[in-house]
């Protein structure tokens, strides 16, 4: 039986997780901002990695479908960024000005 | 009629109205990389999806019929009245959509018949979240229908707000499933379950961890994302106001009965003994949206922005349902959604009508006069103003009579008087579009030259509108309805074993 790491697992997946959400509210590049996404799903799939070592097959099959959803998201995310690249020939979001409500 | 949930056979016709869509939307997307090149075809592609929708109305009206419940073990999908009664509202939600854009997309010279497709696909995703009883299934609901619609948002990719749109909704979205993935992530680490009732079993023997606290808060502040609950509404306006508009009638109405009904799932069967926990939490949520929503969309000079400040002002009323945790309290969440659903529907189809050609939006003084040129399409779009005001005499009143007397019987009167005077502000943004409609002349002679009704919209317009003043006065049987699909919901939750699966 290998040392109890759920743990510091769980503590690692917290700090990438908060890396993430920090990046994706100060950073101003759509590009950055999506790969601060990424990382919080990542972070996401190492908790329920960490987790299925105690309750079994459930939290393996939600990292696979987390895996696809991701990669269907950034697919459709990078058209549309392309798209908005054609009209604006920039993908920062100061001049798009994404939080204005 | 019991069916048995465990076997693909038993899943697969407890699914058979999604099994259908998605079949179908397959067939049509085949078509449509066949025939894509005129305005014929793309009409073509529209009235195929209808068709298709309406096959899988008829097999969930079936289901429904043949009174369908789960034999035994609790599995991935529900089998209840409220199920049923929402994925219909969704399927009229979509069928509807597809006949608002017919003609639009001809206008607009958006000539890409794979709109139909992914409101299609979009469709599938609300199915399987009105129908999830497990996260797993939730999660790739949301994310069929997520992904789906941010296409559709951006669907005018030569016209730069739509395109910002897309980005922004996407942005967010995806945001906002990343701290929905993590909740789930917390609440099955702290109870090792996926499933709504079992998590809420395990969750009833145990003292509260903190696990599954955090879970349950980042869960709230996913859904409150995707109903644009203030605080986290910054989104709504501007991809309101960017995408085009029959999209943004989808979005008003179909993501938000999806999300609500998934969030009145989650909360009613996964944390019945947290909700001295949540209850607080969504009725901030609740007089946030109303007052913020209410009182900036007074300032909004565009219909859309005015419409999409108001839809936020609606997730709080239906957050005050929510907030209820009673069968009364659900069953008002369902009639709030299916009136305001149909009447945001031809709200949106109207201005579809009135809205230029490769304009972007379509502000206030564009209506002036419209009585005068479209008596019919103006007393409408003033029924349905009306409706959503709260008016007495219409659908959007009854609506909101049954949210304040769940609430009123669950002894928060705040939330009701907020409710109240909210709708009372309303009057202050409703009322001058009508004012602009009747009283006032037109800008220029041909103003409205280029308002264009089809026939399907015109006949889906009627419909909502007439369905709208009937249920206004008779709302007995619709109300009956919404009642006895929550009592049926809660019933099964009970009546469910514990197991493991």
């Amino acid at each position: 039986m290998p040392p109890d790491l759920l743990g510091p697992t769980l503590a690692l997946s917290g700090i990438l997780f908060s890396i993430g959400v920090l990046g994706a509210l100060l950073r101003r590049n759509a590009i950055i901002l999506f790969m601060c996404v990424e990382l919080m799903l990542n972070a996401v799939n190492l908790a329920f990695v960490a987790f299925a070592r105690y309750y079994g097959f459930g939290g393996h099959v939600l990292v696979f479908f987390v895996m696809t959803v991701a990669a269907a998201e950034a697919a459709v995310g990078l058209a549309i960024m392309l798209a908005l690249f054609r009209h604006n020939q920039t993908l920062d979001l100061q001049d798009i000005n994404l939080l204005h409500g | 009629m019991p069916i048995d949930l465990r076997g693909p056979l038993g899943l697969t016709l407890a699914l058979l109205p999604v099994v259908l869509l998605t079949a179908w939307s397959l067939v049509v997307m085949l078509v449509v990389a066949w025939r894509h090149g005129s305005e014929a075809d793309s009409r073509l592609a529209g009235w195929l999806s209808v068709a298709g929708i309406l096959g899988a109305a008829g097999a969930t009206l079936w289901l429904w019929l043949a009174g369908a419940e789960s034999a035994g073990q609790p599995h991935m999908v529900y089998l209840d009245e409220y199920r049923f009664v929402s994925e219909l509202l969704i399927l009229f939600i979509a069928g509807a959509t597809c006949l608002l854009s017919l003609r639009f997309l001809g206008k607009q010279r958006l000539l890409a018949p794979e709109y139909y497709v992914l409101v299609l696909f979009a469709t599938i995703g609300m199915q399987l979240m009105v129908a999830s009883a497990d996260f797993i299934l939730l999660f790739i609901g949301l994310e069929v229908m997520s992904i789906s619609v941010y296409v559709l948002a951006g669907f005018d990719r030569f016209r730069r707000s739509s395109a910002e749109a897309a980005l922004k909704y996407f942005l967010v979205g995806a945001f906002a499933s990343a701290f929905l993935l993590y909740g789930i992530a917390l609440v099955y680490g702290a109870t090792g379950q996926t499933h709504f009732i079992l998590i809420g079993q395990q969750l009833a023997g145990s003292d509260r961890s903190l696990l599954a606290r955090m879970g349950l808060a980042l869960l709230l502040v996913g859904f409150a994302f995707k109903t644009a609950a203030v605080p986290f509404h910054m989104w709504a306006p501007d991809v309101y106001d960017g995408a085009p508009t029959p999209v943004t009638g989808f979005m008003a109405t179909g993501v938000k009965t999806a999300a609500f009904v998934a969030l009145v799932r989650v909360l009613a069967d996964a944390f019945p003994t947290f909700a001295s926990l949540w209850q607080p939490i969504i009725a901030v949520l609740a007089v946030a949206s109303m007052v913020v929503g209410n009182v900036v969309a007074l300032a909004q000079g565009s219909l859309k922005r005015m419409l999409a400040y108001s839809s936020i002002a609606h997730a709080g009323y239906l957050l005050v349902g929510v907030w209820t945790a009673t069968d009364m309290g659900r069953a008002a969440v369902l009639l709030y959604l299916i009136a305001y659903s149909i009447t945001s529907l031809a709200a949106f189809g109207i201005i579809t009508a009135v809205e230029r050609v490769g304009s972007r939006t379509v502000m206030l003084e564009d209506v002036e006069g419209f009585f005068r040129v479209r008596p019919w399409g103006a007393l409408s779009m003033g029924v349905c103003l009306l409706s959503l005001l709260g008016f007495p005499g219409t659908f959007g009143f009854i609506g909101k009579w049954y949210l304040m007397t769940a609430a009123i019987d669950r002894n928060q009167l705040l939330l009701a008087v907020v409710m109240g005077l909210g709708s009372l502000v309303s009057l202050g943004y409703y009322l001058p579009v009508v004012m602009a409609m009747t009283m006032k002349p037109e800008r220029t002679p041909d103003a409205h030259r280029q308002v264009l009704f089809s026939r399907a919209a015109k006949a889906i317009i009627a419909v909502a509108v007439l369905v709208n003043l009937l249920f206004g006065v008779w709302p007995r049987k619709v109300v009956d309805l919404a009642l006895s699909a929550s009592q049926h919901m809660s019933a099964q939750t009970a009546r469910r074993p514990a197991g493991d699966r």
